[in-house]
């Protein structure tokens, strides 16, 4: 498939707004994933954790979109990432990033003090994309999948602030990150 | 969407119906669902108060064919399949036919085996057999009904081997069978029924063999079927399978017999099931060629022929076992399943070979050796089953007295009454877990290993009590309480031991599994030298207590030379992990160095460090204090300094090559030791090699830097190129 020129100021993220982005979302997580959802799945996340979803659209055109979740898990308030998808010709460019830092922001802001999320070992470019953000890949699911594929956990800790001191520059230190866009700027 | 259906004409075929139970009957619900269809408006929810959006999410969309696994049948019910003649018996009035077709459903039959094997549910493989399903409807074809019979004991017996072992964590899928018919009636005596089969098609083939050599035949023999040219070639096709079948039967039996008692026997039936395999092979070609319907030279086939089985519905369990995801699944090739039963046949054939009396660390050693050829989880369970009996190793020996042996006590501490504190017995039961871990699979072990570091650790501390309660009574006590004191003292050091053994095959693992990225190779080297320094620590202050022991014993016998080769011993197994200390602190201060001089770019997380990462990857070892005093703040300290130049002075790689070639010579007799040692020199020489590339162009932009496992699963190899 041809990739798209565009500049990635073109590219608009909306949080989610109602059940008119409910179709939209739908529609791309049925085209990318293999997994079979009902509507009732799609509104379990976004009815309850409405400002953890976002979508990314170009020209009026939904290309990319984040559904997630967060709550107790064995003591713990943990964030989780559902499902994540950018259509193919919009990939590469830093949009899936975009989306899934902007749901982790509102989750740390909650309080989560972990991020989750599983991803086949296969997908080398989900296993990058959150390599990048600090998650570490905490175990391996044997057969995770029904096609026999592996999976891994992948986590991300937030730092705890007895830990450092410093919380509120690790706030900033995003802010600056975000400006510059870039995953992987070099060390400065 | 519900609309749009509304007004569609019905047209839903009549089909034989699903009689109704003994409170229920069918009832036409359409003028229901229109009514309601009035009121809802596409995506709507009846709204309960125990109805929630989370219970919501298990609604299944009807009709969709992602999740309704009806929409994907052909057929309502097994009977309804049989009605309309899905699986014939006979299969065919040509009997040329018919055997052609048997062949295919046996072929079909084994493939279906190797893919449950591999992980998929019964129902969907070897049950997708309408034959398997209603066992008494083959009995009037009697080589279809032993070869039925056979299958169903056999995939009763995997099926309890599995079960029993519990390796199968995660592999769930495996042992479920619900609803499945798993025994026919006499399908005990399968074999018998398999025997009187075999003999028959030997006969013909003996008759046709004597009459195409146009000898007389001597006694008036039926053939097999009606087509002379191809008697021979059919004959041969089915007795090589029902052999397999056969002496596949006889291995797990014998597999199965107490205290490894059955393990010769075992590896003769190993022999015996490959050399059928061979023959299986040997006769595709003829298949093949004369082949009953359509045979396509496929990848994708399932039988030799190449022709499509009769009989098989996958979909018709979907409905008959819940549990069943209606996706539907991919059986193995016929290649890929005879690949599959011969790996499975060698690993058999591995565990049966190996000594019934290792010591406990022999033991260990096996199991992690046998797991690098990545066995799947039917051998993995029988290996398991057989290691474990009777809270024995195979059996044989109790776990106190191989804990004592293991701990280099003398045979007189194995019946110490010791055994019974309940520290010790706890101790016993975390050897038996230990021994049991170690055989699943890579991913829930390292898991399991990591969580039972505590577990340890916390028996450590309990025994360590119950110890220093036994010396302050020792003081005043006669010579009994001096042995209860050594044997403490020498288990002890084996637990701990054994501990950092533990930690150490969890670093591993992780590599192995592919859990670290680049940038956290500097602290898992960091952490596996430390755990590595205690562990090398901890076998010289247990073996050196041994050989205490021994001295005394051999000065009173005054032989002098048995003293010398103990102490040469203990050096070796030390000095091999010495070598390993050097590389892992070497590798650990490579990466230190390249981050530090700018040659790999540190990670850069908007929402965590490094520390969290540290954090996270030692989790269960931090939490077990394994070891102690160890923490974010120590490996900062000790890798934040390196660079290039430091490296220089101290040449860790250097070191761990040097002492490597030096201690080859203590391990001519152990090629595992000895294949160990040649891989870290060879890793070592090339790091070191690679550090001097990087140090000398330390200033040059286009050199560039990238690590591989070529030579060893867990210590990486730096390559340095020039772009």
């Amino acid at each position: 498939m041809e990739n798209v020129e565009f500049d990635s100021s073109e590219i608009e993220y909306v949080s989610y707004g109602g059940e008119h982005h409910l179709p939209l979302i739908m529609n791309l997580v049925d085209q990318e994933l293999s997994e079979p959802y009902s509507i009732f799945t799609y509104r379990y996340f976004v009815y309850l954790w409405p400002q953890l979803s976002f979508l990314a659209f170009h020209k009026g055109k939904c290309v990319g979109t984040v559904v997630c979740k967060m709550g107790e898990h064995r003591n713990t308030f943990r964030g989780y990432i559902a499902m994540l998808v950018v259509i193919k010709p919009y990939r590469g460019r830093g949009i899936a990033t975009e989306l899934v830092t902007r749901s982790i922001k509102v989750m740390m802001e909650s309080g989560c003090e972990e991020v989750t999320l599983e991803a086949e070992v296969t997908n080398k470019g989900a296993l990058a994309l959150y390599g990048r953000l600090g998650f570490i890949r905490s175990k391996r699911l044997f057969h995770y999948y029904l096609n026999g594929v592996d999976a891994f956990r992948l986590k991300l800790l937030f730092p705890r602030t007895e830990l450092h001191p410093s919380l509120p520059l690790m706030a900033d230190k995003y802010e600056n990150h975000m400006q510059s866009d870039q995953g992987d700027t070099p060390f400065k | 969407m519900a609309e749009d259906r509304a007004s569609e004409p019905p047209s839903i075929p009549p089909r034989a119906s699903i009689p109704s139970g003994e409170n229920s009957v069918w009832a036409d619900v359409s003028p229901l669902l229109n009514a309601a269809c009035q009121d809802l408006q596409e995506g709507e929810l009846i709204h309960g108060d125990n109805f929630n959006l989370f219970a919501a999410m298990s609604a299944l969309e009807i009709m969709d064919p992602k999740m309704d696994s009806g929409i994907a049948c052909t057929y309502y019910s097994l009977d309804e399949a049989i009605e309309n003649g899905v699986a014939p018996v006979p299969i065919s009035a040509d009997k040329t036919t018919d055997v052609q077709c048997v062949i295919d459903i046996m072929d079909h039959l084994l493939a279906c085996e190797a893919t449950w094997h591999k992980g998929h549910s019964l129902a969907q493989t070897v049950y997708s057999c309408l034959y398997l399903l209603r066992p008494e409807r083959t009995s009037s074809h009697a080589l279809l009904h032993s070869y039925c019979k056979v299958i169903r004991a056999t995939c009763k017996a995997i099926l309890s081997a599995v079960s029993e072992s519990r390796t199968h964590e995660e592999e769930d899928l495996f042992t479920m069978a619900y609803g499945l018919p798993l025994s026919g009636d006499g399908d005990e005596k399968c074999l018998s029924l398999l025997n009187a089969v075999e003999e028959t098609i030997s006969r013909q083939l003996r008759s046709c063999k004597a009459s195409s050599s146009k000898r007389r035949v001597s006694e008036d023999i039926e053939p097999l079927q009606n087509n002379p040219d191809l008697e021979e070639g059919y004959c041969k096709a089915l007795l090589c399978r029902l052999r397999f079948r056969k002496h596949f039967y006889h291995l797990l039996m014998s597999m199965k017999r107490p205290q490894g008692r059955g393990l010769e026997l075992a590896r003769k039936h190993i022999a015996s099931c490959i050399s059928e395999i061979d023959y299986i092979k040997k006769c595709s070609d003829f298949l093949r060629v004369n082949a009953h319907g359509m045979s396509e030279q496929n990848l994708e086939n399932t039988t030799a022929s190449g022709c499509q089985p009769i009989g098989f519905d996958a979909s018709l369990n979907c409905r008959l076992s819940a549990p069943t995801p209606p996706r539907s699944i991919k059986i193995l090739c016929w290649e890929k399943a005879l690949e599959y039963f011969m790996k499975l046949l060698q690993d058999l054939d591995v565990i049966c070979s190996y000594t019934l009396a290792p010591s406990l660390e022999a033991a260990l050693l096996f199991v992690v050796k046998f797991q690098k050829s990545q066995p799947d989880l039917v051998a993995r369970a029988h290996l398991q089953l057989l290691l474990v009996q009777d809270g024995k190793l195979y059996g044989r020996d109790p776990i106190f007295s191989m804990i004592t042996r293991a701990a280099g006590l003398p045979e007189v501490a194995e019946m110490h009454d010791i055994q019974k504190n309940e520290f010790m017995v706890q101790l016993g039961q975390l050897v038996i877990n230990l021994l049991k871990i170690i055989c699943t699979n890579a991913a829930w072990q390292r898991r399991k290993l990591g969580k039972m570091l505590q577990d340890w650790r916390v028996t450590y501390v309990q025994l360590e009590m119950a110890f220093k309660g036994e010396f302050e009574e020792a003081s005043k006590a006669p010579n009994n309480k001096k042995v209860c004191f050594k044997i403490y003292q020498h288990i002890l050091a084996w637990v701990e031991e054994q501990t950092y053994w533990i930690a150490f095959r969890f670093l591993n693992l992780g590599f192995e599994l592919e859990l670290y990225s680049v940038h956290d190779y500097c602290m898992v080297y960091w952490y596996t030298y430390v755990v590595l320094i205690k562990l090398a620590e901890k076998k010289h202050l247990r073996m050196s207590m041994s050989s205490d022991s021994a001295k005394k014993k051999t000065k009173k016998k005054r032989d002098s030379f048995k003293d010398g080769e103990m102490d040469y011993q203990i050096s070796a197994a030390v000095l091999f992990l010495q070598s390993q200390i050097y590389l892992s602190e070497g590798l650990s201060m490579m990466f230190a160095a390249l981050r530090n001089e700018h040659r790999i770019v540190p990670l850069l997380s908007p929402f965590n460090t490094e520390h969290e990462i540290f954090v996270q990857q030692f989790e269960l070892l931090q939490k077990a204090c394994v070891p102690d005093h160890v923490s974010y703040a120590t490996f900062k300290e000790s890798t934040m300094h390196a660079n290039f130049s430091t490296l220089a002075m101290c040449d860790y790689f250097k070191e761990a090559q040097r002492i490597a070639k030096e201690v080859k010579s203590s391990f001519v007799n152990d090629p595992d030791t000895m294949a160990e040692l040649r891989k870290i020199e060879q890793v070592a020489e090339r790091n070191s090699i690679a550090l001097n590339v990087c140090r000398a162009g330390a200033l040059d932009p286009k050199l560039k830097i990238s690590f591989a496992f070529c030579h060893h699963p867990f210590y990486a190899t730096a390559i340095v190129k020039r772009s």
